[in-house]
Formats: structure tokens, sequence, C-alpha cells
């Protein structure tokens, strides 16, 4: 077992891990952030993104010790109020970007990164950055959509959270 | 899909993942990225029983032009060649490249001397390291030594690095005149079914000197020796781009699994490679 | 009532989703995220073989590993199967045991389960538990399954068919023999299947002290669940209680009981602790159901002017084996069967199908069920006829085309068409896309050398049928009805218990749309509840299209039970009569006279605190249940067209789609943003099954394409951006005339493709594109005998 201690959403957690704790584990089932979801265990899916530093990562395919000292930011840190949600998330529910529900943490997240790198993407570039974030629902349309309105309304609201 | 158990180290200086790479020998693997790694433990197609992360070591992250190379340390990740601008500069060709290595979030993690020490053939950087005579430093407890690609990869996921050694740092030669690199997958960002990669010394109109790797046609990324040969001497112009392309397909006996059969393989051999030298010959 | 004479304010709104807020913030609940004190964690060890007596399971090595409190074995479980009997004739009979005792099926079936206290634990002591295989030789090819010298899945069976279905319409062989041309071919769809996002996943509770069995699962139809369940284990149903919360996609493949859900049932039971197991990845490729394999043999006749007289067909569909509940193993055979006409008006038709056993993993449901391969098979045959005739390929279709003045149509495969617009969808599709302008754009570029082609696919798609069509089925459960269950409380606010379930479909917010307005209140006071079968009243659950039709049938009836309950109430406390009364916005009130009335939660308190004003006779609550059978319960018609531009590279193979349309009818929409979402969801998935997706067997039958880096999903980057238009012809029959529309846009895109890449490759010469998925080495392949066509 391995000490370790990393800020999760802003709040710092001391914890001891098994080191071949996946990261994606830890953050579900040890501090029951439920959000991040599993979808393959080997990275391609994009279901477990979180930011790592500020950086989307796989977390189905990082240790939990690996996160010792750095910050971890999940789809919880968006907003946890229905009634007052991240532009992102408000684009997503008004223009359907959901279906099922268990891609949209990662979507969210990849959103979010694009945006912040990127705050006015062209339709290629969105889909070229969301490329690793796989949807079995919505078959990408409303998510494109909505992460167009959600660029509009970050501009508009004047530069991104 | 749960990794198999094992002891994990997290060295702070190089010395100290030399000692420990020393004593635990053939039952560790190096962690810097994960992104191949971290996979094949959670499929338990590896069980490495130690794992000696390199990710707080310091000094591995220097990415820099330095005497007509270009030198990358092993903490650098395919997204700081990304958004590097002496990597524009220098080898433009790269900045071409790692757009298409997986997705942004792979591309935070993933480093490129990691992937030329996981060795996959179907792997853009070994195919790279290649065609632009890459040089890959190893070093172990007390010593180090200097690799070229050449030598460097043996078959399938297998390397000359001896169990107690590390790679640290991978250097490009940077003074190619033309360089051209074309890709076919399945889907964006997947690994390449075949891969070409050229990079040209011109002299004048001609070409002077030709180095022509491909990924996925073999068990290791490979040098079409043949291509080269053939386009030596002769004009950078989409006819001499076609013969290449004719030459290579002749020259290699690809492999085959579900994602292309041999023939298959080698009529995109002969497509790619046609391509990544029309892209050298347009400049881009 | 006069409800009816005010437009509607919810039905037809693009009405944002209810049930997205908790999924934004990460709130979602689905059941890995589910925690028990006690809770075990179990993992399967699984068949390496894809057909093997199993001579000896050794568990001691594992049982005495860190954290493992019991394995268990065939043996342990013996007896718990499930047997799903179809009642046509001839149909054999076959056992998918909780865990395989005597001989392993299929590679990955389950043998052994490790239950231990972490699931990294249980791995581990899995990869300790030693099988002895016996290998027996595999029965993978479904035609060779059909040969004489072929080895039997099953022993006792006579041959390795399911069952052999026949039919041939009065006259068949006159048409065939008179008729002046034919076109034919042997068309392959391989194999692949829904994959959801969310891999299974269920635990089993049983309390020891109550002897209920609480089964946590991930399935769209938890009632079918609850009766398979008891009937598997042979454990009483009314101390079962199925709960399924959230759910990351279903697509048809959570639709079916699997033995894991035995399993961890069983567990359960034994041990007196909550087992939970969550498949991963590799588990759901191999063993999660497949579905799409179909072979089909097909010939059309027709006449000069391109006509269609008879349609003949031989259906092979490569089943896995065992007969999964609750379809049985003949539906994508029947369903191919019945729909192999598809649109036109084919007047004789003769076919024959054959539902294989195999020992590849089991096969189910999938978006579509067999309609994308019916589709394939008889709009590539179109495709030929147009050829032949010299014929543009959306004139051909026109000219075969049930139309209005046929309606309602008894087709050749023998289903009830009830409505449709194929017609004027086609016309429709092709003006907004200027079919004749992307002609002349083809030519330009083809004169260029690039190689551009456009496909076309029409379906009419069977929706919503019920209790008719199933009882022609011959399944043992005939999924007739659902039930929707409405209840207001005494604040007025209404909560909607369904017995279907919901996990993308948007029916959170479309079940309320549909009660709202008959009530006059806002869909912000409706809640809906699903997915607990201590809850509502009995239904079949989600699948094939139906929910809006049945569920959204059901919850309307309901609401105008308790809009005529409250009516009675009012006019009774008004003096008016119950017919005179109106809700609208809340209030509730004489005609006319809106000071005359109460405010909604005022109405519904008085009914429950007041009883004395109620009217004798009238129960003092707010409650109304319906199960709706949409008549005639042969199922209403949507239909669609769409069309595709693909580029394709000759060097490569690789295909590029770029453009897709469709123009879709499924009568009045409840909320046309959802109905697009699932138009969008289809058609992604329709190009995977076009270009991207094959589960993969070698010849012995082991699954190679075992990780998401060999079965490959289309993401952003493969789909392309996607334009609908809507067209509205309502169903005769139906509560407002809605009809299903969920799997349909999965129908065509394999035969768009498919024709689009045809059409782009015919400048090199002829080809006939008959199988999917279109992988770059098979364009190849069509490539290059295009060009040694070409050259002869």
């Amino acid at each position: 077992m391995r000490d370790i201690t990393l800020q999760v959403n802003g709040t710092e957690i001391t914890r001891s891990v098994n080191p071949r704790r996946l990261l994606v584990d830890f953050l579900r089932h040890d501090l029951r952030l439920t959000g991040t979801h599993v979808g393959c265990e080997h990275g391609v899916c994009g279901a477990c993104t979180v930011l790592f530093d500020g950086e989307s990562v796989r977390a189905c395919i990082m240790f939990a010790v690996q996160a010792d000292g750095h910050h971890v930011e999940t789809v919880e840190s968006l907003a946890d109020d229905p009634d007052h949600l991240h532009p992102i998330q408000q684009a997503f529910w008004e223009h359907h970007g959901l279906q099922c529900g268990f891609c949209t943490p990662g979507m969210l997240l990849a959103t979010k990164e694009l945006l912040a790198e990127n705050p006015s993407p062209e339709e290629a570039e969105i889909r070229a950055a969301l490329a690793g974030n796989i949807c079995r629902c919505t078959g990408y349309v409303h998510i494109v959509e909505s992460v167009k309105a959600a660029a509009e309304a970050m501009i508009a609201q004047g530069g991104s959270r | 899909m749960k990794p198999a158990p094992f002891e994990y180290h997290a060295p702070t200086t190089l010395d100290e993942a030399l000692d420990i790479l020393a004593s635990t020998g053939a039952d560790a693997a190096p962690l810097a990225g994960g992104q191949s790694l971290t996979p094949l433990m959670n499929l338990r197609l590896a069980r490495p029983a130690h794992i000696v992360d390199i990710n707080r070591i310091g000094g591995l992250d220097h990415l820099g032009q330095d005497n007509g190379r270009l030198r990358v340390g092993a903490l650098v990740r395919h997204a700081d060649m990304e958004r590097s601008s002496v990597v524009r500069e220098h080898l433009p060709v790269v900045a071409t490249v790692v757009p298409l290595i997986g997705y942004p979030a792979i591309r935070h993690r993933g480093t490129v001397v990691g992937s030329l020490a996981h060795a996959d053939p179907a792997a853009e950087w070994p195919s790279l390291a290649l065609a632009l005579d890459a040089e890959i430093t190893l070093v172990r407890t007390g010593s180090q030594r200097q690799v070229a690609a050449e030598g460097f990869f043996t078959t399938t996921l297998t390397t000359i690095k001896e169990p107690d050694e590390l790679l640290t740092e991978v250097s490009f030669r940077t003074d190619f005149d033309a360089c051209g690199f074309y890709e076919f997958a399945r889907r964006h960002g997947d690994f390449a079914i075949i891969a070409a990669v050229v990079a040209l010394e011109l002299e004048g109109d001609s070409i002077a000197d030709a180095r022509i790797a491909l990924a996925g046609a073999a068990d290791r990324p490979l040098r079409v020796n043949e291509a080269e040969d053939a386009i030596r001497g002769e004009p950078l112009t989409a006819e001499t781009a076609v013969r290449a392309g004719e030459v290579a397909r002749e020259a290699v006996e690809p492999l085959e699994d579900i994602h292309g059969s041999s023939d298959y393989r080698r009529d995109l051999v002969e497509v790619a490679v046609d391509r990544a030298m029309k892209r050298a010959v347009n400049g881009s | 009532m006069t409800t009816e004479a005010q437009a509607p304010r919810f039905f037809g709104a693009r009405v944002k989703r209810v049930e997205d807020p908790r999924f934004l913030i990460g709130g979602g609940r689905f059941v890995d995220d589910v925690d028990m004190t006690g809770m075990l964690h179990a993992c399967f060890v699984r068949s390496v073989e894809a057909r093997a007596r199993i001579t000896s399971v050794d568990v001691a090595e594992a049982e005495k590993m860190p954290g493992v409190v019991k394995v268990f074995t065939g043996h342990d479980f013996s007896g718990s199967e499930v047997r799903c009997v179809s009642a046509y004739e001839g149909f054999q009979v076959s056992g998918y045991p909780a865990l395989a005792e005597v001989e392993a099926k299929f590679n990955g079936e389950a043998v052994a389960m490790v239950v231990a206290e972490d699931p990294y634990q249980a791995e581990d002591a899995a990869g300790r538990v030693f099988v002895d295989y016996e290998p027996l030789p595999p029965v993978i090819d479904a035609e060779k399954a059909l040969l004489d010298d072929s080895p039997l899945v099953h022993d006792g069976w006579k041959g390795n068919a399911f069952v052999e279905r026949r039919y041939e319409s009065p006259g068949f062989d006159d048409a065939k023999q008179s008729a002046k041309h034919s076109v034919s071919g042997r068309f392959v769809m391989a194999r692949h299947s829904g994959i959801p996002l969310e891999t299974r996943a269920a635990i089993g509770d049983y309390d020891k002290g109550t002897r209920m069995l609480t089964l946590w699962t991930t399935t769209q139809i938890p009632y079918l669940i609850r009766t398979g369940l008891a009937d598997a284990i042979g454990f009483p149903e009314n101390r079962i209680r199925v709960i399924s919360p959230d759910v990351g996609g279903g697509f048809g493949v959570k639709a079916q009981l699997y033995p894991e859900e035995m399993a961890c049932s069983l567990a359960s039971i034994d041990l007196g602790r909550p087992v939970k197991w969550v498949e991963d990845r590799r588990e759901h490729l191999l063993t999660a159901h497949h579905a799409r394999e179909h072979t089909h043999e097909a010939t059309l006749y027709f006449d000069d002017e391109g006509i269609v007289e008879a349609l003949e067909a031989k259906i092979v569909v490569n089943m896995g084996p065992y007969s999964v509940f609750p379809w049985t193993a003949t539906m994508d055979t029947g369903m191919a069967m019945g729909i192999l006409p598809g649109p036109y008006k084919i007047k004789h038709y003769s076919v024959r199908g054959y539902p294989v056993a195999t020992n590849k993993a089991p096969y189910g449901a999938y978006r579509g069920v067999s309609r994308p391969a019916a589709c394939f098979t008889i709009e590539r045959l179109m495709d030929q006829v147009a050829r032949h005739r010299g014929l543009d390929p959306a004139e051909v279709r026109r000219r075969n085309y049930v139309t209005g003045d046929d309606y309602p149509y008894r087709s050749a495969g023998g289903l009830e068409y009830d409505s449709g617009s194929l017609v004027e969808s086609q016309d429709l599709l092709l003006e907004q896309v200027d079919y004749s302008g992307l002609r002349r754009w083809q030519q330009e570029e083809r004169e260029k050398g690039r190689l551009i082609g456009i496909g076309l696919g029409a379906y009419t798609e069977q929706t919503a049928h019920a209790t008719k069509e199933f009882v022609q089925r011959g399944v043992p459960i005939v999924f007739g009805y659902e039930t929707s269950t409405l209840r207001l409380d005494p604040n007025g606010k209404l909560v909607i218990n369904s017995s279907i379930h919901n996990h993308g479909q948007g029916l959170e917010t479309t079940l309320g749309q549909m009660a709202a307005d008959a009530l006059g209140i806002d869909i912000a006071d409706v809640r809906v509840e699903y997915g607990d079968t201590s809850q509502a009243a009995y239904g079949s659950g989600t699948f094939a299209s139906r929910s809006a039709v049945l569920a959204g049938g059901a919850a309307r009836r309901a609401s105008e039970q308790l809009r005529d309950q409250l009516a009675r109430v009012a006019g009774h406390n008004l003096e008016a009569s119950p017919e005179d009364i109106e809700f609208e916005s809340g209030r509730v009130f004489v005609a006319g006279t809106p000071d005359r009335g109460y405010d909604f939660d005022q109405l519904c308190r008085m009914v429950y605190h007041r009883p004395e004003l109620v009217p004798e006779g009238q129960p003092p609550i707010l409650e109304a249940t319906v199960a709706y059978d949409a008549p005639p319960g042969t199922g209403t018609f949507t239909n669609a067209t769409q069309i595709a531009v693909v580029e394709v590279d000759p060097g490569t193979g690789g295909i590029e789609i770029l453009r897709y349309a469709i123009v879709e009818d499924c009568g009045p929409m409840i909320n046309p943003m959802v109905v697009e979402g699932q138009i969008f969801g289809g058609i992604a998935q329709g190009i995977g099954s076009a270009i991207y997706e094959e589960l993969v067997y070698d010849d012995d039958g082991h699954l190679l394409t075992t990780t998401f880096m060999d079965y490959m999903l289309p993401g952003t980057t493969e789909v392309p951006h996607i334009e609908v238009f809507h067209l509205e012809t309502p169903s005769p029959f139906t509560v407002g005339g809605i009809k299903g529309m969920g799997e349909g846009g999965a129908i065509a895109p394999g035969a768009v493709i498919a024709g689009a890449v045809e059409d782009a490759l015919a400048p090199m010469g002829p080809v006939v594109v008959d199988q999917i998925p279109l992988t770059p080495e098979r364009v190849r392949g069509y490539v290059d005998s295009a060009r040694r066509e070409a050259s002869r």
C-alpha cells in the first residue's frame, strides 16, 4: 500500500492505495465520485476522461499512485447544481447532446479542454478534438451542436471558466 | 480487466531508477506515459512484478535542437512535440504526424521515447526513427550507449534494450531537405495499417540520398533499401514517387492480421510510399 | 371534453429532457455506482474453446487466494437454465445454463464464478481456476452447419437448424416462370452487435431474513427478467424485485436474460450477501449477445419497366448455440422473412429461413433486428434492377413503392402496412439534396478522376407491433402491451409509473409530454418512474420501437382517465356537467367561465382530503392504470429514405462520406429533438455496420476481435454531419397517430453506403457490392476487380 495526497476537484485528499488500483476505480469507489465512467479499460473509448493537471487523460490506464502530488478534476467539478450549470453542461442540455448519459462526463471535460485552447472551433476541429470520445447513442450531430453553442455562450459570457 | 499485482517504485533520480532496474532485471517495466503498457497490464498480457515510474525524475523532459539533431528526452510527451515551435521549425514532418497519434488524452501522457521502447511495428515513432536516422540513448548504472534506430528494433514489441537499461533520450537528424509522411488507418487516431516516412537529401533537383521507412509492414519498422536505391539520383518528381511505390511494393513481404492481408498491405505499401514521396515533393 | 380544441402545449414541442441534469453533473446512477454493505465481487472463468467437454474444474487453489469467499462451478448451479421455446413446429430446444457444466458451447461461455471481497482479487483468483477442456469439433459456419455431414451443436438434434421456416405465396411459381427478367445475388452481413458504452452489470442481493431477492441489472426489460429469472432458477416471483436504474445504452443487447444475472442471483442466495458483477469490455465482445450475421440468397423477377413481380429468397442466420430469452432463436429469421419485400409492392414471394445453431456466441436482438440485413438485400437487388433496365435507382424504387392509395397494404411477407409516405419521402429527399444537381456535380468530379458515388436506401419499419404480431411469431411471451400507472398527489403533481425502461430514448420526458396536455399541467410537475418491478404494473420493456406508442399511449389514456375523474369531482361541485369542464394552464373550470373553477392542485387536494366532496361511488384517490395494446396489433409502419454521397480512394479502399441525408416519417412527433437524436444515433450505428464493425472468429471458433483496438466503433471523425427532414403521416390506429422510430436510422446505411460505393466504382467497371462491412481491403478488392472486368 502507498500513501498518496492529491487535489481532487480542488479538495486535498490523502488515502492509502494499492499501487495497482486504477485511477478510475480510486475516483469511483474510494472517493465515491461516480460521474467518471468505465467503458473499456484500455484507453480507447474516453468514458473515463478526467483532467490531470488541467489536461485530459484516461483514468482507466493510469494508476492512482501516479496522481500523488497532482491535481485531478472530474465532471463533478463543473457544477453540482442543476440550476447553475456550467455553460457547457447547459449547452448539452439545450441541444440534446446526450441520450443515455454514459459518455457525457468524458465529452464535457474534453469539450472544456477544447474550448480553453480554441474558444471558437470549426466543426472539423470539434470533431478532431472529440475523436477519442466514443458515443454509441447520439451519432454525434447534437454533440457538435452542443459544443458550438457552448463556445458561443462562453464567448458571450466573456471567456472560459 | 484489472492488472495483476506489482511492486511500485517512484524514483526521483535517474541513478535511483537504474539501481532498481539493476536489481529487478527482467521482472521490471519502466513506466513513462503508460498509454501502451497499462492497457496490456489491464488485459493481463503484461504482468511485470515491478513498475518503475520514471515520471518524477528531473532532467528527462528536455526538447531542443542541438548540432543538427533534435534531442527529445524520455519524458517528452507527444503533446509537447505537437506544441513545440522548435519541432515545427526543425522537423516539420513530425508536426504533421503527431496529431495522428491517438487522441489528445493519449498525447498528453504518451511519450516519444516510450513509443520507441514499446516497439509496436504499426506505431508512428519507430518508423520515423528509422527514416530520420534516430539515435537512442540507453543508460544503465555506470554506463551508457547510443544505438542507431537501425539496430534498435528486433521484432514485435522487442528491442535490444537490456532489462537493466533505461532509454533516456532519442535524437533525430534535422538536416533533411525534404520529408513526407503518409499513413492509412481505419479511423482517425488509430494505429496505421501501413504508414510510410520519406526523408530525402537533395542535390539540386535530384535525390542524393533517400531513407524510406514503413510502419505496419513487418514485425518491426522497415527500411525499404530497394526503393531507396531505385530513386537515388532521380529527380524529385511525381514520377519518381510512383516508381518508389512500385519498387517498395515488390520489395516487402508484409505480415497479415485481421486488419489486412499480406496482399492488401502490399497494395498499401505502394500507395503509402508514393503519397509520402509526393508530399516530400510538394514540400509539405 | 374540449381539450383537443387547444393546441397541445407539450406534445410536438422540442422540450429539453428532464432526465439530463443528473447525467450532466455526474449524478446518474448506473449499476456499478451502487454500493452495498457486505457486497462481494464476481469474476467469471470463461471457456477458451468454442466447443469442449468440461472434464474437470479445479478450484482448490483459487478458493485459498486472498479475499476469495467461494468459487462456484456448473455443478453448483445445475438445473438453472434458460429454455426459450418457440411455438413453431419442429423447433428444437436448447438449455442456456447459468454456468456450463458438461460442455462449453462457445468461446467465452461462463464455466465458473469466483466471488471475492474486491474485483481485483476476484480476477486474480479466476486466473487460478484450472479447467480441463476436451475440445470437440466446433461448428462455426452457418451454411456448413446445415449440411448433412456437419457435427451437431446439440446432441440429439436433427441437424443444426433451430427450425426450418418456409412460406410461398399462391401463384408464385407462375409469376416466376412468366417473368421477363431476373437478378440474383448472395448478400452477406457480418456478425456485429450493439456494443453499448456501458457494459453489462448485475448485483444479486438476497436477504436471508425477508427471503427477498433483489436483482440490480442493466436491463431494458425488468419485468420479463423477473419472470424469466423466477422460471430459470425456480424462485417465487413475488419475492423477486428487479431494479434497472440508469443504463448506459441498450440497443437490444440488454434485452435478454443472461446467465450472469442468474449466477449473481444464485450466488447471493447461497452466500446471503450481495454479489456484484461488472462486465469488462473483453467479456462484452465475447459474450454479450451478438447479432446481424445473415446470409441471404435472393432473386428478383421483373418486367421491362423494372416492375418487380416476384421475390425468392433463402435466409440463413448464424445464431450461436442457444435460444435466448425472451426472443427465441427464431426472431431474426422470422422478421427477415416478413420484411424482406421491404417497401415494395411485390405480389409474389417464396422464402425459406434457417436460424442455425453454431458454436459462436449466442445471438439476440440489436436495433433493427434483421431489418438491416433485409434492407441490404432488397436494396442491392433494386439497384441491380435499375442497372439492368438502364434506370436511375430512384426511378426504379418510385415505380415499385407501396403508395398512398394502397394503404392499408398487406405485404407479400404477411405484414400489414398501415400507412406511409414512401414516394413523398423519396421525392422530398431528392428535392432537398438537389438530386439532379448532385448527379451533375458527380459527373464533373468523375471527369477530374474522383470516384464519387451516390447511394439510396428506403425502408418501411414495423414499429409498436403488439399482440397479434407476436402471436404470429410463435414466441412464448407475446409482447402485446405496455402499462402506465398515473397518480396525482394532493399537491397536484403527477407521477407516471411505466413498464418500459429508459436508457437514452427520452421517455422520462416524452411520457410526460403525452400526459401533461390532457390535464393542462406543466411538464415540470410530472415525474416519470420506471425500472423497479416493485413499483409499476407489468409490461415488457423497451425494444422494437414501441415505447412511445405503447407506453405513451397508455400514459395518454391514463391521463384522460384522470381528467375524467377530476372533471366529475369538479362538475359535481360546480353544478356543471363533466363534459363542460376544461383543463388549461393549471386551471380546471367550466367552459366559458374561467372564474368558475379551481386551481389544479386545489382540486387534487380536495379529492384526497375532502372525500365528502367527491361524488358518491367514486374513490377519493386519483389513480389510473392502462395497459395499451395498439390496434390492430400488427404494428404501425414508419418509413424513411436515406442517401449518401461518398468518395472512394482507389489506392487504400478508404471511404469518405461526403454527405448524408434522410427524410423520415414517423407520424406526429412527441418531441422532434428526441426523434432526431434517435435518427442520428441509428445512422451512426448503421455506418458502423456498413464500414467498420465486425466480430471476427477464426476457423476454430475463437473470437479475434476482443478489444476496441480490433472492433472498430465509429467516432466523430467517421460519422459525418447528417441532414434530416420530416414528413408526418399519422397512423390511423394509434393514440395521437404516433409511430415508433427508434431503430429506423440503423436499417439502411449498409445498403446506402454499399450502393454508393458501387456507384462510385461504376465508371471503372461493373461491381456488385454484396457484403458488409466495407473494410478498406474489401473495397480495394472491388476496385481491382472492376479494373480487371473493364480491361476484358
